[in-house]
């Protein structure tokens, strides 16, 4: 840790690893319901368990983007954070809000709208907590008059995230037109700004882990911003299938959500050669493995099983299926969850002297059973979809009876989801197992020790 | 590439995807009311709509395939199930369902009079919005388009060994005479012997060796009320009744049902069925808007 006011970081982290933890559980809690049948089916219901899973997912991931943002910054930035006390007033206001907000669902105090069911006054808490961050990061990099491409991109992505939100504040009394708006903030997150975010995260952890060329990293950075857009924005298109838009946004989507894993199989490149060509190497393999793990994932998920199913031919007969949970359980940990879980992992070890910067062997072992247990649910979620279509979308049997039908893959499901928990259990074991003690050191850098190995070419 | 060309490129592309989006965008919202039905958005539908997010709707079903994947599709559901059959279905889902049988169970929600009602509007309203025809195949809750499909191999094995069908109806669950006669009735549909829906389809369009039963309801009423009906029954559950027990007492137009005055349907329901499974059936059938 070079800069004192970087330990506000590790509180974020601390507050993103509850959450996850808690994540985990009402995810476990809603697969269990698939074998069904529910004794609470009184108490917490599907829709409650879901929501609180898919609502923790996006708050946590959130919260570690603000401490890795808050860790990052100075780095970059080579200073103190502008406020270090604002930056506690905003974590504060920001557990209250989520805090709350779960326990709302818990009685069902909600709007109903996926993955926006966040009520007023707790959207509003957000907006301010993200001007709060928003500000304290741009004073920061104006007071150090040193700001580089890496955290311009990672602070445009985030503003553009704030910016993206406000379309969620609105009402709108055609179903249809309050679709085609949730998606300018759902989609344009996870699959523009965020991958912008992400994209920030890369760069830096990979310059930082391989001592990669800063100027042809931040020059490719840019590249990958620019895929990610030109897919990205008209690839919306793909969410506005079957919803009561016009038909021109078929082909549209088809088009550019099948260019959208070109960003991603970039992003992979980059980070492979980075790690491949470079003449440095960090002592912190672990942090190395989440990152690479988060890009190559990412082109997995995101990537590979998003294309699996945006043509909207094969979309008619899939949309609305477990084929979409498959997608989206693999694209959001390859590309959001790991990323957060890579600068936890690159970060700590500054943040908590005692810790091996290897990695601990607890550490290996959450990471190799997360991602073989999330593997394993793609696989549940991707079998279960195809014998869902395949029944209950092209024979024609009843939503009902397909689901008895492949209650097998259910079974998996569950098995598969118990490896991944324990994977995060020991994680966050990991991750609280060494008291923070926040030591200044002149240059973290120096523990980069030079390997043999072709230099990265431009 | 230099690093300022690379931005260059960045901020073009983006610059010029914004664009193109907010376009499409434009025009969009010209074609929205027309694809939408937006003069169709009445009060009721306006406050269907306010009951369907209060209650989490989404959270387990889906609405034009956007949602959660535990619970059936309902963007076509009232083209599927009557008002009357969704009435008595969400002020009490367990009379329809067995949650033993199929490992899921819809809570009762507790929805008034008015919200039960006003949501069927909004349903209706969603059901007619003009999305490119999706489902391309109707998404049925329970049953099968393909006959005999969603019998267990043990029930299938019963069936054809002719050792009475009905005792092993797929969707069998204990009966506890606690039923509303319209899930009754839909069960018949499902288990009488041979199976109706082993000729019907309940979805529209959809003939099979019989004509299709969506809009049986209604249809039955204009039958009964038209000056070529020959027929006995007085009202349409007499109607419907009638074409079970007696099929050629009034004949649906079209070579494939009938010939020289006599319907292709069994004329055995009026001893195989017992008078109540007839009312059940009739009460079902009549659902169907």
């Amino acid at each position: 840790m070079r800069y004192k006011s970087q330990s506000v970081a590790y509180w974020y982290f601390a507050v993103a690893m509850v959450l996850f933890g808690l994540q985990v559980v009402f995810g476990l809690l809603s697969a269990t319901k698939y074998l069904g049948p529910d004794p609470l089916l009184y108490i917490l219901p599907f829709d409650v368990t879901k929501m609180i899973h898919t609502n923790l997912l996006v708050v946590w991931v959130l919260t570690g983007f603000m401490g890795a943002t808050y860790w990052m910054v100075p780095d970059e930035s080579r200073t103190e954070l502008h406020s270090v006390k604002l930056a506690y007033i905003q974590l504060v206001l920001w557990v209250l809000m989520g805090v709350t907000a779960v326990i709302g669902y818990l009685f069902r105090y909600g709007t109903g709208n996926k993955l926006l069911e966040q009520p007023l006054p707790h959207k509003i808490v957000i907006v301010v907590c993200m001007l709060i961050f928003l500000y304290n990061i741009v004073m920061t990099i104006r007071k150090s008059g040193r700001f580089t491409t890496t955290e311009g991109i990672l602070l445009l992505g985030l503003a553009l995230a704030a910016v993206l939100y406000l379309p969620a504040l609105l009402h709108f009394e055609n179903y249809t037109v309050a679709i085609f708006y949730r998606w300018w903030t759902i989609h344009l997150w996870v699959e523009g700004v965020w991958e912008m975010i992400q994209g920030g995260f890369l760069a830096y952890l990979l310059i930082r882990l391989s001592g990669a060329d800063r100027e042809v990293m931040e020059k490719w950075l840019y590249v990958i911003v620019g895929l990610v857009f030109i897919a990205g924005i008209l690839g919306t298109a793909h969410h506005y299938y079957w919803v009561g838009v016009p038909a021109y946004w078929l082909p549209i989507g088809g088009l550019f959500s099948a260019l959208e894993p070109v960003a991603l199989v970039a992003m992979a490149t980059y980070a492979y050669s980075a790690i491949r060509r470079s003449g440095l190497a960090h002592p912190n393999t672990l942090a190395l493995h989440w990152t690479v793990g988060s890009a190559v994932y990412t082109l997995f998920g995101a990537g590979l099983l998003g294309l699996a199913h945006t043509w909207p031919a094969v979309n008619k007969w899939t949309h609305g299926t477990l084929i979409t949970a498959m997608h989206g359980h693999a694209a959001f940990y390859g590309a959001y969850a790991m990323i957060v879980l890579a600068m936890i992992t690159y970060a700590l070890p500054a943040m908590a002297p005692n810790r091996r910067e290897q990695g601990t062997a607890l550490g290996y072992w959450a990471f190799w059973l997360q991602l073989a247990g999330m593997f394993g649910m793609t696989l549940s979620f991707a079998t279960a979809g195809i014998g869902q279509v395949y029944l209950e979308r092209i024979l024609g049997l009843g939503y009902l009876d397909a689901q008895l039908k492949i209650q097998v893959h259910f079974l998996m499901l569950i098995a598969t989801s118990t490896l991944f928990s324990i994977g995060v259990i020991l994680f966050i074991v990991d991750f609280f197992r060494y008291a923070p003690r926040f030591e200044l050191t002149a240059e973290t850098d120096g523990n980069i020790r030079p390997a043999a190995a072709a230099p990265l070419r431009a | 590439m230099n690093k300022r060309q690379t931005r260059l490129f960045a901020i073009a592309s983006t610059a010029i995807s914004a664009l193109a989006f907010l376009a499409l965008t434009i025009d969009s919202h010209r074609q929205f009311p027309k694809l939408t039905n937006a003069q169709n958005i009445t009060p009721a539908v306006k406050h269907g709509q306010e009951v369907w997010h209060k209650y989490n709707c989404i959270n387990c079903h889906t609405l034009f395939g956007e949602g959660a994947y535990y619970a059936p599709d309902l963007t076509k559901i009232t083209q599927l199930r009557g008002e009357p059959y969704l009435q008595a279905y969400m002020r009490d889902p367990s009379q329809f369902y067995d949650e033993q049988r199929h490992r899921r169970l819809m809570p009762k929600q507790n929805l008034s009079d008015e919200e039960i009602k006003n949501l069927i509007a909004f349903l209706d309203w969603v059901s007619k919005v003009d999305n490119q025809g999706w489902p391309p195949r109707p998404i049925l809750v329970t049953g099968a388009s393909i006959p005999g499909t969603d019998l267990a191999a043990q029930q299938q094995a019963d069936a054809s060994g002719g050792k009475g069908a009905a005792q092993v109806p797929p969707g069998a669950r204990p009966l506890s005479g606690e039923e509303n006669p319209i899930a009754l009735g839909e069960r018949v549909f499902r288990s009488a012997s041979p199976a109706c829906t082993a000729c019907h389809s309940i979805a529209p369009g959809v003939n099979m060796a019989g004509p299709s039963l969506a809009g049986i309801g209604t249809r039955a009423e204009k039958i009964v009320a038209a000056p070529d009906y020959k027929g006995k029954a007085k009202d349409a559950l007499g109607y419907i009744r009638e074409s079970v027990t007696d099929p050629s007492a009034h004949l649906v137009p079209g070579a494939m049902y009938s010939a020289n005055g006599v319907s292709f349907m069994p004329n055995t329901y009026g001893k195989e069925l017992k008078p109540e499974q007839l009312d059940q059936l009739a009460a079902y059938l009549a659902t169907l808007k």
